[in-house]
């Protein structure tokens, strides 16, 4: 028996779909909208990084010049960054780039505090 | 009864934040993709592999989605690239060395030991040359939505045309020849 055309092509649109192996859905999920959280944000990890490395710094000037080179340095960083911090200028720039930064996430859609409420409502909601 | 969001608002949630939206649209479009995918290259395993990263892709990439487009064109065309890049590979290696294939197309002679007619439309499609055989499976998922098809494949549209005017024909001698292996 011939098929004809429009035979053919109803053939075609009602072969079933391939059935998926078990867990795909699962897999695929866990790799993109249900993705666990990472423990720490990557700003957080650079903090504590930096943080890290002034004390492993800090620890080094103490094992290498004693006391007086530690009490140095760290009045040193002190002075400086209260001098830098006191000027309103660099104050200033200093407001203006963060709301810049801010400003920019609402249409990256990656606003700090939306991002925190909807993962909250999202793992509320599951 | 609730009308189902349409796929584009399901997106702009996905990108507010609402994991829930894009789990909908794993939902709709994991069968298909997986269907696509298998149909493409044969081989279960690959095609589980392509799937997972058509969605990965699309999910990482949602910002560069066109609202005027359709979604399920969208993950068909990148499960589709994916399918070429793993038979680009795969005719790479055959180059090289011949591989065991894991999970082979079935050869015209068992296909012909098709049992109804649907199995016996599938060993058919089977037998097309790959260029034909893609175009019937997406007029399959896509329907007759020929410029959909056209996007996927990144053809024009009067090439899909021609493709699936041809491999209707070649199905029709190929299920003809089936019957006459039977009877």
């Amino acid at each position: 028996m011939k098929m004809d055309d429009e035979a053919l092509e109803r053939a075609i649109l009602n072969l079933p779909l391939e059935e998926p192996p078990h867990g795909l859905r699962a897999s695929i999920l866990l790799a993109t909208a249900y993705r666990p959280a990472p423990a720490f944000s990557f700003f957080e990890l650079a903090a504590v990084g930096s943080l890290g490395a002034i004390a492993v710094w800090l620890v080094v000037l103490l094992v290498l010049g004693g006391g007086s080179l530690f009490v140095h340095t760290v009045g040193t960083i002190g002075a400086t960054l209260t001098r830098t911090l006191s000027n309103a200028a660099v104050l200033a720039w200093l407001a203006a780039g963060g709301a810049t930064a801010l400003w920019l996430t609402l249409f990256t859609g990656s606003h700090p505090v939306a991002a925190v409420s909807h993962r909250s409502e999202s793992s509320a909601g599951r | 009864m609730r009308a189902q969001p349409a796929d584009g608002d399901l997106v702009a949630l996905t990108l507010r934040g609402h994991s829930d939206a894009f789990a909908t649209l794993v939902e709709r479009y994991d069968r298909a993709v997986y269907h696509l995918a298998y149909r493409t290259l044969h081989d279960a395993e690959e095609a589980r592999d392509v799937t997972q990263e058509a969605f990965f892709k699309a999910f990482r990439s949602l910002r560069t989605f066109k609202p005027d487009a359709k979604f399920s064109t969208w993950i068909f065309a990148i499960a589709y690239h994916a399918c070429c890049d793993r038979l680009n590979r795969r005719r790479h290696f055959a180059s090289e060395e011949l591989p065991e294939r894991a999970d082979p197309a079935p050869g015209p002679e068992s296909q012909a030991i098709a049992l109804d007619e649907a199995s016996r439309l599938r060993a058919a499609i089977d037998a097309l040359p790959e260029k034909y055989r893609t175009v019937v499976t997406l007029f399959h998922l896509q329907g007759r939505q020929y410029e959909e098809i056209a996007t996927v494949l990144g053809l024009p549209m009067g090439t899909v045309k021609t493709h699936l005017f041809r491999a209707k024909e070649q199905l029709r001698r190929l299920l003809g020849a089936m019957e006459v292996t039977e009877s």
